[in-house]
């Protein structure tokens, strides 16, 4: 077991990963570059009018001429965004705790939130408008309903799927059901959940530019809008490009905090 | 059947005698309307180390987690030093070990190895679990990798850590559901001989279910064979081979002869025993 490995094979293996990773990125690269190159040739050959597709170079443009708007605009939906996730999360993991720790009301409440699952949020906009205003209130409360389900549904399902022999190890020492819960079930499903918590990332970005949507005056969703009004498509497409990045940046940090909260997990795992 | 023979003589079954820890007497399970185990008289002397071994769908299983307290009996008792076993198990008197080592991947081996003894004795220290864990560990022969997290161990060292759990519980008796069926074979007969050193350096009581000939013969000092449909012991072995054994024993003339002698009896345990 602890014996020296006689042949090292660390170096090969850091070899091959590095080509891989390398490998994984470029094509993709190349792509996008080759897309953008073919965009703009054909916007300039074909003569496209700008304010049906404007060019990348436009695009550029204009995110250069309008930059502090847009940063402040980002600014506004990055916070939102933020809030909203993090309330996203602790209600969706409450309401996982609570479904799992007291039964009758996790019967009473599973299947209603299941059902609420199926309402289409973006139609409850409007009324998180009228009921909350033009602030930062109905983006939060859209982004609660929109990203809280898969915080709870996937903390359900690493809560329940601890091991029967094991749960058997701690009802023979006379283990509570709340030490049960806080002990193995809540740390059993922390991967679950994280994995939960990268969509609940994303799902925020959505519910962030839906409430912009509905009602706002500040804010990338709300520069889409206008921009979109006065014909403006390379504003439109520029404040895409910054919702895209905030999208990415957000997944990536729920990313990273996966690895710092459960380094444990299989997947990152080396054996 | 022998057994019950022996149990009509009279109220008290002759082979069941006062130094016995673990006694049950006339246990019949039944789930799903099915009879899983019937009318199982069994006693497992103090400190003696005992396997049940029979065919798949037998009950050796239920059979275990009956003495564990985690099945109640349809019918008849079971005592474990004259408490029930559910009040054994809350005494620490019972060490389980499962086939999968079901360790806390999040923990490493000391802490895990602490675990149940820290929910089962609140007013342990931190420190206190630490060190408990530690002497386990090194009772089970993994003292410097009480750092590692499981999945830094590989299986036959998981299934180590899960004996110094049970072990950290200082129980008297270690009930062991195939501890070791998913491990190769190699590793398998060393954990086999690590068992017994633990044992004998011990002296706890040990039940271990099995579906390995070798296994029961090389470790125990007594057999049970359970027969099928319903699960039943059907004969009893007593393996004479003296201790401290090593896996030299398997050379034996003797304990070729007890191979044969229990495969001859498991072949009869196939036969569904429905009548009498």
């Amino acid at each position: 077991m602890s014996d020296q490995p006689i042949i090292d094979l660390s170096e090969p293996r850091l070899a091959s990963s590095w080509s891989a990773a390398t490998g994984s990125w470029l094509p993709a690269v190349i792509l996008l570059l080759v897309t953008i190159v073919l965009w703009e040739a054909a916007v300039r050959i074909f003569a496209i009018s700008a304010f049906i597709i404007p060019a990348p170079s436009e695009i550029a443009k204009s995110l250069v001429a309008q930059w502090g708007t847009l940063m402040q605009a980002t600014l506004v939906t990055a916070g939102e965004i933020l809030f909203g996730f993090l309330v996203s999360v602790v209600v969706g993991i409450a309401i996982a705790l609570v479904i799992v720790r007291f039964d009758w009301l996790g019967r009473a409440l599973y299947p209603l939130v299941v059902l609420f699952q199926n309402v289409p949020k973006v139609a409850l906009a409007p009324i998180f408008i009228l009921w909350f205003g033009y602030g930062l209130a109905p983006k939060i409360g859209l982004i609660l309903v929109i990203a809280f389900f898969p915080v709870t549904l996937s903390m359900l399902a690493g809560m329940q799927s601890v091991d029967r022999s094991l749960l058997s190890l701690m009802n023979s020492v006379g283990a509570s059901p709340t030490q049960i819960l806080f002990r193995i079930r809540v740390p059993h499903s922390l991967p679950n959940l994280m994995a939960g918590t990268k969509i609940a990332a994303t799902l925020s970005v959505i519910g962030a530019i839906v409430g912009e949507f509905a009602g706002a005056s500040d804010g990338l969703g709300y520069v889409i809008q206008f921009a979109s009004t006065q014909l403006d498509t390379a504003l439109v497409f520029a404040a895409l490009l910054l919702v895209s990045v905030l999208g990415i940046a957000f997944y990536y940090a729920a990313e990273i905090l996966e690895r710092i909260v459960v380094p444990w997990a299989p997947k990152f795992s080396q054996s | 059947m022998r057994i019950e023979t022996i149990r009509a003589a009279g109220d008290r079954p002759a082979h069941i005698r006062h130094d016995d820890l673990i006694s049950a007497k006339g246990v019949s399970v039944v789930m799903a309307r099915q009879l899983i185990l019937r009318n199982i008289d069994l006693s497992v002397p103090k400190g003696s180390f005992v396997s049940l071994i029979g065919p798949s769908g037998c009950g050796k299983s239920t059979l275990l987690k009956v003495l564990a307290g985690l099945v109640q009996p349809t019918q008849g008792s079971v005592s474990i030093a004259g408490l029930a076993p559910v009040e054994a198990a809350r005494k620490r008197m019972i060490g389980l070990v499962f086939q999968d080592a079901n360790l806390l991947p999040w923990k490493n081996a000391v802490d895990n190895a602490s675990m149940l003894l820290g929910i089962a004795d609140k007013s342990l220290s931190r420190s206190d679990l630490r060190a408990r864990g530690q002497e386990m560990l090194e009772l089970v022969g993994l003292g410097d990798s009480a750092h590692k997290r499981p999945n830094e161990l590989s299986g036959g060292m998981r299934q180590r850590v899960a004996i110094a759990r049970a072990l950290a519980l200082d129980p008297a008796v270690l009930l062991m559901d195939e501890p070791f069926g998913a491990l190769d074979a190699i590793t398998r007969d060393s954990m086999g001989q690590s068992l017994l050193e633990i044992w004998q350096r011990t002296g706890k009581t040990i039940v271990l279910v099995t579906h390995s000939i070798d296994e029961a013969i090389h470790l125990s000092r007594h057999v049970h064979v359970l027969g099928i449909k319903p699960g039943r012991i059907t004969e009893s072995l007593d393996i004479a081979l003296p201790y401290p054994r090593d896996l030299s024993v398997t050379e034996d003339p003797e304990f070729v002869r007890l191979v044969v002698q229990l495969r001859t009896m498991l072949r009869s345990s196939h036969q569904p025993g429905g009548a009498s």
